[in-house]
């Protein structure tokens, strides 16, 4: 099951980020609407999704300019354009819980893929999405083959500094990784065009699939 | 009108120091706190009547704690009070820039983001809507280009103007839970000039410094209890932070489909971070980085030596008088570092400048790394290393690269047997100009031999566990000549400024001293030194100034001994004295700069034990050479 919006509990301190903020109320209208499948009342979403009430009407008021909602009297509906669009952010959220189940505890995948549906970019999300239809979790970066292109599964340090680092670098879920040398105590791997020396410690726990494979 | 001080941050290569050269230019004072690459640069100018200083700070991926590089930015974003922050934005890796840049935005330092490597990204295809970048973070965003100056003028005009933070700047929403928590934290912080949603941030990433801001160490602990669904929060923050910087990259980049780009980097890399031939090239190149230097050091202190020479017997002075010593002393000291300084500091500062900014420095490292793992060191130790062979005191500061303690103290320790250029001098200028190159050769290999040993006797002692090597490995590119010279200057600075007085002075207080005959009661006590090293007594004298700047060894040889030193002394007693004075943590600054960095009592077993372990070296080796 989904949470709507659980995001906005703490809404009050944070008044500085209206459009960020409006931006997921949105989509967060577009996905229940889509997992509702009917016309829905504005009450409901007022309901299901705990924001201050004047932000409902905005984000309804912009989602209807956009042509993405139509709303009669009282109820609401996806338009062809709305249904597209509410797929495609549902889709997200769903790839993102079910690849991270795969990984992590169950509380977790969902609180991880909640943290990120909202920002993640189109590609890292289709290498996901890819990666999630596989059942295995990928192999340790020293077990994979040179030049071979791979995407990256899982990062996993007990060290919490190492892995902001590592993260902070761009070394990052989904993204595209090949080892382009072999060194003596490590790999050399190329990222979206930069190059990290990696030590074996690191490289043994960093997992990724062969690219091809999907 | 007031002043403001801009601070430069960004990563690792990302051209800081070519934009200060942009911003400021060469003929602008620059002070500097000696180190590398984690070093503080200040440089002032004045645009239009409002003076701006600027700060350079070594490159980082984020502002977190974990290496010395990232404590010195965050001290100097939090408490230099500067007025703004220019970041250097990577346009080839947007959202890299980006989790650092937003970073700094949850701290609510006015921001300006200065995006480079332009025309790189357009080559590689990547195209970067700067207006709609500025219009997500609400900061200004000014693409620049330090080697052609472009936006330089523009990026000074809005640094002018930097002076207050837009009220709707972009920052991130966490999840739910995690809000919630900084919520809670936020609400009991100590007032200070930092946000406290900044605060609660960064004390939930575990960095304690920010422990200080809370009121009592109870809530961070009850925060992180309450985070039931996010066992690692700390995790679920940088995911968030990463998540939604490349979310802004992908709005604001359009790609641009390329034919294949060009292949000599990897062409490049096949050999230079090859299992052999990497290694191979390595220790190829930075031998002939040596060589070259003790050529051309031999030639200029050649030249150097006769100068003085004839300028001091052009002036026939009357003898034995206090303005001769004066004059004598003082130019001989001159001399010697003038003829230091031009070839084995600058030249050396030249190369490793050259090294640094073509990208080779990064591969050297990598390949460094196996042999220096071996000896209980982690790869970045190289870079320390490297700068020792031009003054130990600097390299001494750069150990702060190192992750721990006990790594920096490691590689410092090895500084007693990396000879700086004061005693390369030595060996090439005394052992070399008096024995002949074998003898200055066998010096090296000596002190080498010496090293090795006390390497693997420390690794013996000491459990040292080495951070796991994590570099990256920036594209070659072709080095601007002005930067490099600009850094060299920068780095020899100090010794231009306080070595050569200190020699001259140096001089000119052995005159006094021995005119006033003091110097024999220092001789005396010391006798049993120079019996086991098989010198004669007066060498002591050499050996004790030495301590006190290096270079004046050389001064002082000659002032003991005349300058037919072949007569006085044979060769196994010329090296016995090249051995002697190379071991060991050479001088008073090193041992000052040894005290900053490990305090009083560490700084001073380390040196004691190494000067004593190469006199004894020393005494051994010519003992064993004369049997054979």
């Amino acid at each position: 099951m989904i949470a709507y919006a659980t995001t906005f509990n703490n809404l009050s301190g944070n008044a500085a980020k209206e459009s960020d903020i409006l931006k997921i109320v949105k989509e967060d209208v577009l996905r229940m609407l889509r997992e509702r499948k009917k016309k829905t009342s504005i009450g409901i979403i007022k309901d299901e999704i705990k924001v201050a009430h004047a932000l409902i009407y905005e984000a309804l008021e912009e989602l209807e300019r956009n042509g993405l909602i139509a709303i009669q009297e009282n109820s609401i509906s996806l338009t062809d354009l709305g249904q597209e669009s509410a797929k495609n952010i549902l889709e997200k959220h769903l790839v993102l819980e079910d690849y991270f189940e795969k990984t992590r505890r169950k509380i977790e995948a969902h609180t991880a893929a909640h943290i990120i549906e909202h920002y993640v970019s189109g590609e890292v999300i289709n290498n996901i999405k890819k990666l999630s239809t596989l059942k295995m979790g990928g192999v340790p970066l020293t077990k994979f083959e040179l030049n071979k292109e791979g995407v990256i599964t899982d990062i996993t340090f007990s060290d919490y500094r190492l892995f902001e680092r590592i993260v902070s670098m761009g070394i990052f879920l989904g993204e595209k990784i090949i080892i382009t040398n072999e060194i003596s105590r490590g790999v050399v791997v190329k990222i979206r065009n930069k190059k990290f020396a990696l030590d074996k410690i690191i490289a043994e726990a960093i997992k990724v699939v062969e690219y091809e494979r999907y | 009108m007031k002043d403001i001080k801009i601070l430069l941050i960004g990563q690792p290569n990302v051209g800081k120091s070519s934009l200060l050269n942009a911003l400021v230019g060469p003929k602008v004072t620059v002070s500097n706190y000696p180190g590398t690459t984690v070093e503080i640069t200040k440089a002032k100018k004045s645009f239009n009547k409002i003076g701006i200083e600027f700060v350079d700070t070594p490159g980082i991926y984020s502002i977190s704690d974990r290496s010395e590089e990232e404590k010195v930015t965050e001290r100097a974003l939090f408490e230099e009070e500067a007025d703004g922050v220019i970041v250097i934005a990577d346009a080839t890796s947007l959202e890299r820039s980006l989790y650092m840049t937003l970073q700094i935005l949850e701290a609510q330092i006015p921001t300006v983001l200065a995006l480079n490597f332009v025309e790189d990204a357009e080559k590689k295809g990547i195209r970067i809507d700067c207006e709609r970048l500025k219009g997500i973070l609400q900061v200004a965003v000014i693409p620049i280009n330090p080697l052609t100056k472009k936006g330089i003028d523009t990026l000074v005009d809005t640094v002018a103007k930097i002076k207050r933070i837009p009220k709707r700047i972009f920052t991130i929403e966490y999840d739910d839970h995690i809000e919630s928590a900084i919520h809670k934290i936020s609400s009991q912080t100590e007032k200070t000039s930092m946000p406290k949603k900044f605060i609660s941030l960064r004390a939930l990433e575990g960095d304690e410094d920010f422990y200080k801001y809370l009121m009592n160490d109870k809530i961070i602990r009850e925060a992180k209890e309450s985070l039931k669904e996010h066992p690692k929060v700390a995790e679920d923050i940088a995911i968030t932070r990463y998540g939604t910087a490349s979310f802004i990259t992908e709005k604001v980049t359009r790609m641009i489909p390329l034919e294949k780009e060009k292949k000599s980097q990897e062409e490049i890399d096949r050999v230079l971070l090859h299992k052999i031939s990497g290694p191979l090239a390595t220790g190829l190149s930075l031998l002939a980085i040596f060589g070259i230097l003790l050529y051309l050091g031999n030639l200029t202190q050649g030249v150097f030596t006769s100068l003085t020479e004839s300028l001091l017997s052009s002036l026939a002075p009357a003898k034995h008088s206090i303005i001769t010593m004066v004059l004598v002393n003082g130019l001989t000291g001159l001399a010697l570092g003038v003829s230091i300084a031009l070839p084995y500091v600058f030249l050396f500062y030249l190369f490793l400048g050259l090294l640094e900014d073509t990208g080779l420095l990064s591969r050297f490292t990598v390949n460094a790394e196996w042999l220096l793992k071996k000896m209980g060191l982690p790869g970045k130790s190289f870079i320390p290393l490297a700068l020792g062979l031009g003054c130990t005191a600097p390299a001494t500061r750069a150990t702060r690269v190192l992750a721990s303690e006990n790594e920096q103290f490691h590689t410092a320790s090895l500084f007693a047997f990396v000879p700086c250029s004061s005693r390369i001098a030595i060996i090439m200028g005394i052992v070399g100009f008096y024995g002949g190159m074998t003898l200055a050769l066998s010096v090296f290999v000596t002190s080498f031999a010496a090293g090795l040993i006390w390497v693997f006797g420390i690794k013996k002692v000491i459990e040292i566990r080495s951070e796991p090597l994590l570099l990256e490995l920036p594209p070659y590119r072709k080095p601007l000549i002005k930067n490099v010279f600009a850094k060299s200057w920068i780095r020899m600075r100090d010794f231009v400024y306080i070595v050569i007085p200190l020699l001259v002075l140096g001089g000119i207080v052995y005159g006094i001293l021995d005119m006033s005959g003091i110097i024999h009661v220092v001789v005396e006590p010391l006798l049993p030194v120079t019996i086991w090293l098989g010198l004669p007594t007066v060498i002591i004298i050499p050996i004790i100034f030495g301590f006190l700047q290096k270079d004046l060894t050389g001064a002082m040889l000659l002032s003991v001994l005349g300058s037919e030193i072949s007569l006085a002394l044979n060769a196994l007693q010329i090296y016995t004295f090249g051995v002697a004075t190379t071991i060991g943590i050479p001088c008073m600054i090193a041992l000052g700069m040894l005290i900053r960095e490990f305090g009083f009592k560490r700084a001073l077993v380390l040196t004691i034990t190494s000067i004593v372990y190469g006199l004894l070296f020393a005494g051994l080796a010519w003992r064993i050479i004369s049997i054979i």
